[in-house]
């Protein structure tokens, strides 16, 4: 039953994104009055289908309904209830049907702002339509999350049938999630956060399209997209953020970042839309880089899909094994057509919409913004050269190679020192053309603090030079913000407490300041990453029972084994107590192990991590047996400002969304501005009028 | 002519840097292969990966880390690995670990941890423990 209205609302979802593309394009070419009416009620059929087939997903799960084949596959009676929801979303079909909700949903939001005779509007929903037509087309074929069980195993499902009308066989138990997706309550949140992020950047993507078909000069599309492209952007910072976290506190290897295909997937869109965000600025300010901001938001749609394609094909295992479902060949097609289509249209369009105000200097805002460009383009190709070359070489040779982490970690440091050191002065430094004294005048003291600071990490010991590098940049660049902070809160009069008169400032050019939170943000989390790197120690301790050792400064005595059985998993592990270097005061107890999971070929290993104010202490098992146990522990310092330096990006991020316009200083707009703007509504709300 | 000046710069720099950035790549490439395909190979001070499972029986613990042998069901290749082994390492698991071959003995200091659970053969073949791969 279930798989029979969850496949027929699909359908719908489906039907509702073809007419969604339909009622756009008519609306944009005729911009007849009813037009607009049908395009909302083509949208909100979208938004229902996709709506109607997640609930009936999870009534499936929570059902444990194992006749569909999703569920016997990816959960389990055992499974508990918040990875039963997340099982939604956590497995290919599942994640599929997520991301037509989500782009329902936006689709739903931005369809509210299309007004009557906005042929701009109209459009670019028209191409969200389209976008719609492909994921709902995927769930609706090859990717049928409510495929039946036609074959059941002991345990899960041997075969499925797309036809929810075949005759289901049920199992009485199901295979459970992943054992990975399953060991942490991270991995139920990361996945729709970075969804949010891919999919919230398909909004500046189709009205970017929908302005080079219709040949719309201007920069309406940008201002119009702008806060989409920031609220996803905080979403896939956030994402990536909670990905860096949770390798850390669960994959036992000691370390948050590996420069995995999986990891590069998610940041390389980040890479591109960062550039693009700022470019946008230069364009919203200055006029210029019209050309590229249609480039680069045509690159970070589709890398998106790149990397949904990289994690949800099995490619990234064997170049050969993404065939296997035709899931992966669906998607190269269309990452294929969206490449080949949008730069198509970009070539023979491109002359119509855009023209390049010369920029005055390269000394200037624009110069830096240019540079900072033109450093996160170079980083996000570098990224991408190192993902994609083992595929190619794979594809082309048969021999499987593999990019070691050094080619990313050498490219990144030099490419990561010349951003800071562009966020440190690019903030401060005026437009159109800059004086050396003034830029000096605003970074002198900053600079000085920096060096202290750097100076500071030496006398402490720190040897390393990158570190020092990137100590010196990071305080730098708080340093100039701080300074720039308190010189235009001292020039604002009036008798309000100072508190009153930072949140004025801070609101009143929101834009500006989430920008320089979210640098803040990066400095720390910059600051954090050379720390953390140069200065963890990694040490191996044997222990009997009872026996205790110090290690780094800590004591560790291992007190016994243990096995537990959860509802779930055997989770099987030791208890080791954790005190000072004195082997007298205990801190707390530890209890690093390996779970288990039923159904899943290998367990998992999971770290314990202390946190602490200025170091984490982290004990993962490395190996041993009852009678002796091998540890490995890392001690990392000041590793949660790397998180919090996160935060704050995301922070930044969301206060720039929060921010109603960027632009409202009159008589700064570029001079080449021209052409007409948005068209003014025949009403005020459509929906009024009905 | 004076826009396509402008672009020239920029233009050099970015092929100064990505071929730095290709050269870098190449520097760092590292080979996977099977235990077949490594015996078919002369000694090299080359950094690769040998990927393959742990024959039952062979594993046995040395001063410094681990000595074991790795299959692909054809031919087995010995290992000494350098350091401790991964907390999930046992005999009949498939392993990747990485360091340099001298004809004779893969030299081993690194294990690798997958964000896979999985362990999948050359053809995309779910790596079954205790069964040997199909050749």
């Amino acid at each position: 039953m279930i798989a029979v209205i969850g496949l027929a609302a699909v359908f719908v979802a489906t039907a509702g994104a073809a007419l969604t593309a339909w009622r756009g394009w008519q609306a944009s070419a005729r911009g007849a009055t009813s037009s607009v009416l049908a395009l909302r009620n083509a949208v909100t059929l979208m938004l229902l289908g996709a709506l109607v087939a997640m609930v009936a997903l999870q009534l499936a799960i929570l059902s444990h309904d194992f006749s569909i084949a999703y569920v016997a596959r990816n959960t389990a009676t055992t499974t508990p209830f918040v990875f039963l929801l997340a099982s939604g979303w956590a497995a290919l079909e599942g994640s599929i049907v997520l991301w037509g909700l989500v782009l329902a949903g936006f689709a739903y939001v931005a369809v509210r702002r299309v007004e009557m005779g906005d042929g701009l509007g109209a459009l670019a929903l028209g191409i969200v339509g389209l976008v719609g037509v492909f994921w709902f087309g995927l769930m609706a074929t090859v990717a049928n999350p409510f495929a039946v069980c036609v074959d059941a195993a002991a345990v899960g499902c041997e075969a499925q049938a797309w036809s929810p009308f075949a005759g289901a066989v049920a199992a009485a138990e199901g295979l459970g999630p992943n054992p990975l997706l399953q060991n942490h309550i991270l991995m139920a949140v990361h996945p729709p956060m970075l969804y949010l992020g891919y999919v919230g950047l398909t909004m500046p993507f189709a009205f970017a399209l929908a302005a080079l078909l219709r040949g719309e000069r201007g920069k309406a599309w940008l201002d119009r997209t702008y806060r989409w492209s920031l609220i996803s952007w905080s979403f896939l910072t956030f994402g990536i953020l909670l990905g860096a976290w949770w390798s850390y506190e669960v994959l036992g290897w000691g370390g948050y970042w590996a420069w995995d295909p999986v990891e590069n997937a998610a940041v390389l869109p980040w890479l591109v839309a960062t550039a693009f965000i700022h470019s946008a600025v230069v364009q919203r300010r200055r006029g210029m880089l019209q050309a590229w901001n249609f480039a680069l938001v045509i690159s970070t749609f589709a890398l998106t899909i790149l990397g949904t394609f990289l994690t949800r094909s099995g490619v990234v295992a064997s170049v050969h094994s993404f065939t296997q479902s035709p899931v992966g060949p669906a998607l190269l097609g269309f990452l294929g057509v969206v490449v080949i289509g949008s730069f198509a249209i970009f070539a023979t369009r491109i002359h119509l919409v855009a023209s390049a105000p010369r920029l005055e200097s390269l000394a200037s805002r624009e110069g830096v913004f240019l540079a900072n460009n033109l450093l996160l383009t170079v980083f996000a190709l570098t990224v991408l050269l190192g993902t994609m070359y083992p595929l190619l070489v794979e594809g082309f040779s048969g021999r499987q190679v593999s990019v070691g982490r050094p080619f990313f970690d050498r490219v990144t440091l030099p490419i990561a020192f010349a951003l800071l050191l562009a966020m440190g002065v690019g903030p401060i430094t005026p437009y159109r053309k800059a004086r050396a004294t003034i830029v000096w005048n605003r970074i002198r003291t900053p600079l000085r603090v920096a060096l202290v600071a750097g100076a500071v990490f030496v006398v402490w010991g720190v040897r390393s030079v990158p570190t020092v590098v990137v100590v010196i940049l990071g305080v730098f660049v708080i340093g100039v913000i701080v300074r720039e902070f308190t010189r235009q809160l001292g020039r604002m009069s009036g008798d309000r407490s100072r508190m009153e008169r930072a949140g004025t400032l801070l609101r009143r050019d929101a834009g500006f300041w989430g920008g320089q939170i979210a640098h803040i943000g990066f400095a720390l989390a910059a600051i954090a990453i050379a720390t953390t790197t140069a200065l963890a120690v990694r040490t191996e301790v044997r222990l009997q029972p009872g026996e205790a050792e110090v290690v780094s400064g800590y004591c560790l005595e291992y007190l016994e084994p243990f096995v537990r059985d959860e509802p779930n998993r055997r989770v099987e592990g030791a208890r080791v107590l954790l005190l000072d270097a004195s082997c007298t005061d205990a801190f707390r107890l530890i209890e690093p192990r390996i779970n288990r999971y039923p159904g899943a070929t290998q367990p998992v290993v999971t770290p314990e991590v202390r946190t602490g104010l200025f170091e984490d202490v982290y004990v993962s098992l490395a190996g041993g047996n009852a009678d002796q146990l091998v540890l490995d522990v890392f001690v990392f310092p000041g590793m949660w400002l790397l998180w919090f330096g996160g935060l704050i990006v995301t922070a930044g991020g969301l206060w720039s969304f929060g921010a109603r316009t960027l632009v409202r200083r009159n008589g700064d707009e570029g001079a080449a501005i021209t052409g007409d703007e948005r068209p003014r509504p025949v009403t005020v709300h459509g929906d009024r009028d009905g | 002519m004076g826009r396509h000046r402008r672009l020239l710069l920029p233009a050099v720099l970015l092929i100064v840097v990505l071929g730095l950035v290709t050269f870098l790549l190449l520097d760092n490439t590292v080979f996977f292969n099977t235990p077949t395909e490594l015996m078919d190979q002369p000694a090299s001070e080359e950094r690769q990966r040998l990927g393959g499972q742990v024959v039952a029986n062979s594993v046995a613990e040395t001063a410094g880390g681990v000595r074991f042998e790795v299959t692909d069901g054809r031919r087995t290749v010995a290992v000494m690995h350098t350091g401790a082994p991964q907390a999930l390492f046992q005999e009949g698991i498939g392993v990747v670990v990485e360091g340099t071959w001298d004809g004779s003995v893969f030299s081993s200091d690194a294990m690798l941890v997958k964000h896979d659970e999985q362990y999948r053969t050359s053809d995309g073949e779910e790596y079954v423990p205790g069964e040997p791969i199909a050749p």
